[in-house]
């Protein structure tokens, strides 16, 4: 048995291989398929609240230094050290280059079949800390997105609002 | 000493994750593929084992074996010679969490400890191999070759 504690360094060895045969993102689609059958309805119906009671057993579970806001409207969660990644960077097996990506991988297409609309800043992928914010309103998550456009490099930035939106 | 100290919350429902990337890489690349990523894992990330191993020592082998089941709550038996060691897992944790999780494990789901302690084992005198009992109940098995 792999320990539950040391999943994630199994998962980043599975990024690598799948990443040097292009199966990566094809892996990302299925984990969010995963999420989305165990979270989906929830996050559907719950909405933003739905999503901060998820990752308050999340923040515990996983033992996440993560400061989280649900207010007015906009869930804002920025993570100070991401257990994931400091484990994975805690390790004899180097790092997947795109460890990080998973996370909006797999978050993204359930949010959007929710409703929900994510900006992320990922930061640096070696440094286990992002920020991220969570609106039910397309509008509000457009006017964030742009606000971080003019602060960071956009590559920095993950969005699932529609290419209709951005390029508005 | 363990190389990877673990003392906080469980999140136990990473068994079922576990199990998903498995069926993902037995789906696209074959078993064959799932049992390199698996041996890799083995290999590389608990290369502290493996080299303690090559050493003759099982020490770490053994700590990790009982912290991480024990950590998990399950119910073990282990049995440590010179030569052999004998770990049986009455329960697995992984296949009692996802029955809780309503998930069935993938047909392969063992895998992940045939392969892991092949990996640990990989280019030392010790070899390992599982003796699957009944469901979630198995002895996992590791023999030195006798000192010549």
């Amino acid at each position: 048995m792999i320990p539950s504690d040391h999943f994630v360094r199994f998962y980043n060895e599975v990024f690598k291989y799948l990443d040097k045969r292009g199966l990566l993102q094809a892996y990302f689609d299925d984990i969010g398929r995963y999420a989305a059958g165990r979270n989906l309805e929830k996050f559907r119906k719950g909405g933003l609240q739905a999503v901060y009671d998820y990752y308050l057993v999340i923040r515990k579970e996983e033992n996440c230094e993560l400061d989280m806001e649900l207010k007015d409207g906009e869930y804002h969660q920025r993570m100070n050290k991401c257990p994931s990644l400091s484990k994975v960077l805690d390790n004899d097996a180097s790092a997947s280059p795109r460890y990080c990506l998973h996370c909006p991988g797999w978050t993204l297409p359930v949010y959007t079949a929710a409703g929900l609309y994510m900006v992320y800043d990922l930061m640096e992928p070696d440094q286990p800390h992002c920020e991220s914010w969570l609106y039910d309103d397309p509008q509000r998550a457009l006017a964030k997105y742009r606000e971080l456009c003019k602060k960071i490099p956009a590559q920095r930035i993950k969005t699932n609002l529609p290419k209709s939106l951005l390029e508005e | 000493m363990l190389r990877y100290q673990e003392n906080n919350e469980l999140h136990r429902n990473f068994h079922g994750s576990t199990d998903n990337a498995m069926r993902f890489v037995e789906k696209t690349c074959g078993q064959e593929a799932l049992r390199e990523v698996l041996r890799q894992t083995g290999r590389d990330v608990y290369k502290s084992i493996r080299e303690k191993l090559a050493r003759g020592d099982a020490s770490e082998l053994i700590e990790h074996l009982t912290w991480f089941y024990y950590r998990e709550n399950a119910p073990f038996k282990l049995e440590a010679g010179e030569n052999e060691i004998r770990f049986e897992v009455l329960e697995c944790p992984a296949h009692k969490q996802m029955k809780k999780m309503g998930l069935e494990p993938a047909p392969f789901n063992c895998l992940q400890t045939e392969e892991v302690n092949a990996g640990m084992c990989e280019g030392t005198p010790w070899t390992s191999s599982v003796e699957h009992i009944a469901p979630g109940h198995c002895v996992q098995i590791f023999r030195k070759e006798p000192s010549k």
